[in-house]
């Protein structure tokens, strides 16, 4: 009946150790009740295998823009999400999942042929290296309060 | 009905921890291959980690993997005292164990609540559960944070959690605090006896004839043990790589391992099959109708398993808070700070297995063995079963396919894979 208004939120998941969405799952045994009264969440694979990822609200992204399959996927992402927001460190500055960013010459060569093989590019990039981004959550994984001021901020 | 050519195709397998994908081709009405490909992009933590001083290596690896990234904290700070003769107290070891137990309850909670019930009830998603079923959604809550608390009060979070480092605590623990979480931890137990009860009724049934490895500890703290399989091997914790044989999958950014020079499986299922006996008498008291069901060849009974391990994480934490009180206490000292040794644990998803070499107190090298990587040929040979189980079956095409996608899927979800771990396998270049 209400879900006309409700928001439209997708969860994604770039390259990462995936610690924010299980993090903000924690968050959910508190706040996803209350928030489910004003959202839909159309795409999060951890929770459903349905995606529906048009005219997005807010989309979540965490992690890193990693390979040229990261970089179309954001870029889709951004096309069909009105708000864009970078949740947790990685995908605000690209740390630690870039970590090969400040690697040495002789890491580097160990790990050319991978990145070649798979795509990847010269360097793991913050989400707003590669896209616009509306707005920015830090933390590894996301700061509790932070994330829940912020998200609330879009769902009224 | 004449024999079929089908490409099935599942990207992004849902459901589990971080990404795959399977590709399945059938030809003549024949299973032709099977490749279930971990598309976790490698974040290279082998080469991080090098150089890295040995206190700060723990939290590295932590960033492994979301969901279970306690379990590397843990794995690894027990690698870096075993290789630097560091002896933690009792107190930490039985501090960690409640770490551990805080990290079973909520991410098995996570698997059965969010992951696998749905499948069970025909239902895609937890959130679609109609009104008359919300209870599930409230029971899955509860339980979750009820680990969750437990890993505030012992580790600090959840994830990356900052109090547990190499020697012992950083903080000391809240005695205020622990009340509450007792109370909330009895609480939720009749919610989890109701979710073994679900799982035991579980009408899944998918056999294959397998070797479970675990490592068997005393108390089933998933710590300090043996490593058992159920060929009757028993191997020191130190050794258990020398069993291992890498298994390369050219298609995947991940490799596979074999135990004595076959698939095996860790995990929830392999523990209860091998280690029943040791798990808390007020959890066998109340499980003990369904403890009979282990050894458990089905693979299905993993998610039963996960379920008597949550309840059995309540009762020994419970126990371990009402007996016990928490003093102040210094970081174990090393006493060199040069070595080569491991120590493996038990993760959620089975046993997990660190190596490190360390000079002069900085990582030389590391190596690791991780539960999902060591599933990886079990399930994919449990997948050509089925497939070709299906084929014989002589059902039209669509049909096929569909089955394909729903029993495969239902099958790996049993696995409570985790591919944000199993990429990173880290390629050996120990000297």
């Amino acid at each position: 009946m209400q879900t006309k208004s409700k928001k439209r939120v997708g969860i994604f998941s770039l390259t990462c150790d995936e610690g924010c969405s299980i993090y903000l799952t924690e968050i959910f045994n508190r706040k996803l009740l209350e928030w489910l009264e004003k959202m839909e969440l159309v795409y999060f694979l951890a929770m459903r295998d349905h995606r529906e990822a048009e005219n997005l609200d807010v989309a979540l992204v965490e992690g890193v823009v990693t390979s040229e399959k990261d970089l179309a996927e954001i870029k889709k992402i951004r096309e069909k999400a009105k708000v864009l927001i970078a949740m947790g460190t990685c995908a605000v500055t690209s740390q630690p999942s870039g970590q090969r960013n400040n690697f040495n010459a002789e890491q580097m060569a160990e790990i050319e042929e991978h990145l070649e093989t798979y795509n990847f590019l010269p360097k793991a990039l913050a989400l707003k290296d590669a896209v616009r981004v509306d707005d920015e959550i830090m933390g590894c994984p996301i700061d509790e309060n932070k994330f829940i001021e912020i998200f609330e901020r879009y769902l009224n | 009905m004449h024999a079929c050519n089908l490409d099935v195709e599942i990207s992004k397998l849902s459901k589990i921890e971080g990404h795959a994908d399977l590709d399945i081709k059938i030809r003549d009405g024949k299973l032709e291959e099977v490749n279930l490909k971990v598309m976790e992009n490698v974040r290279f933590f082998n080469q991080a980690a090098r150089g890295m001083n040995y206190n700060s290596v723990p939290q590295l690896v932590s960033r492994i993997c979301g969901t279970c990234s306690i379990a590397h904290l843990t794995g690894c700070i027990e690698a870096v005292e075993k290789t630097l003769g560091i002896r933690p107290s009792e107190q930490t070891m039985t501090l960690r164990k409640l770490v551990m137990y805080s990290l079973m309850i909520r991410d098995h909670a996570l698997h059965l609540y969010f992951f696998v019930l749905p499948d069970f009830f025909g239902v895609d998603s937890i959130l679609d559960f109609p009104e008359n079923q919300h209870e599930i959604i409230h029971d899955a809550l509860a339980v979750k944070e009820a680990g969750n608390n437990l890993a505030v009060l012992m580790a600090g979070r959840a994830v990356h959690a900052p109090f547990e480092q190499v020697g012992g605590f950083s903080r000391e623990v809240d005695a205020k605090k622990i009340p509450a979480v007792i109370e909330e931890l009895k609480k939720v137990r009749p919610l989890v006896l109701k979710l073994i009860e679900n799982f035991s009724g579980c009408p899944w049934e998918f056999k294959r004839k397998t070797n479970f490895v675990a490592l068997a500890t005393p108390d089933f703290s998933f710590l300090e043990g043996k490593i058992k399989s159920s060929g009757g091997m028993e191997i020191e914790e130190k050794d258990y790589w020398q069993h291992l044989h890498r298994i390369v999958f050219p298609y995947s950014q991940a490799s596979g391992f074999e135990f004595g020079g076959k698939e095996y499986m860790v995990g929830a299922l392999a523990r209860l099959s091998l280690n029943k006996d040791n798990l808390h008498s007020n959890t066998k008291k109340d499980a003990v109708k369904y403890l009979s069901r282990f050894p458990s060849e089905n693979i299905y009974d993993n998610n039963l398993a996960q379920a008597i391990e949550i309840l059995h994480s309540i009762d020994h934490s419970v126990e371990i808070l009402e007996n016990n009180t928490f003093k102040k206490e210094e970081p174990a000292k090393p006493e060199r700070l040069s070595g080569e040794n491991a120590g493996a644990i038990e993760a959620p998803r089975g046993t997990l297995y660190y190596a490190l070499k360390i000079e002069e107190g900085k990582v030389k090298d590391l190596k690791l063995a991780i539960p999902t990587a060591q599933n990886l040929v079990n399930i994919r040979k449990d997948v050509e079963q089925i497939v070709s189980g299906l084929c014989a079956a002589g059902i039209a095409k669509d049909e096929l396919e569909k089955n394909i996608v729903r029993e495969v899927s239902k099958l790996i979800r049993a696995y409570d894979p985790c591919m944000s771990c199993a990429s990173h396998f880290l390629r050996v270049r120990w000297v």
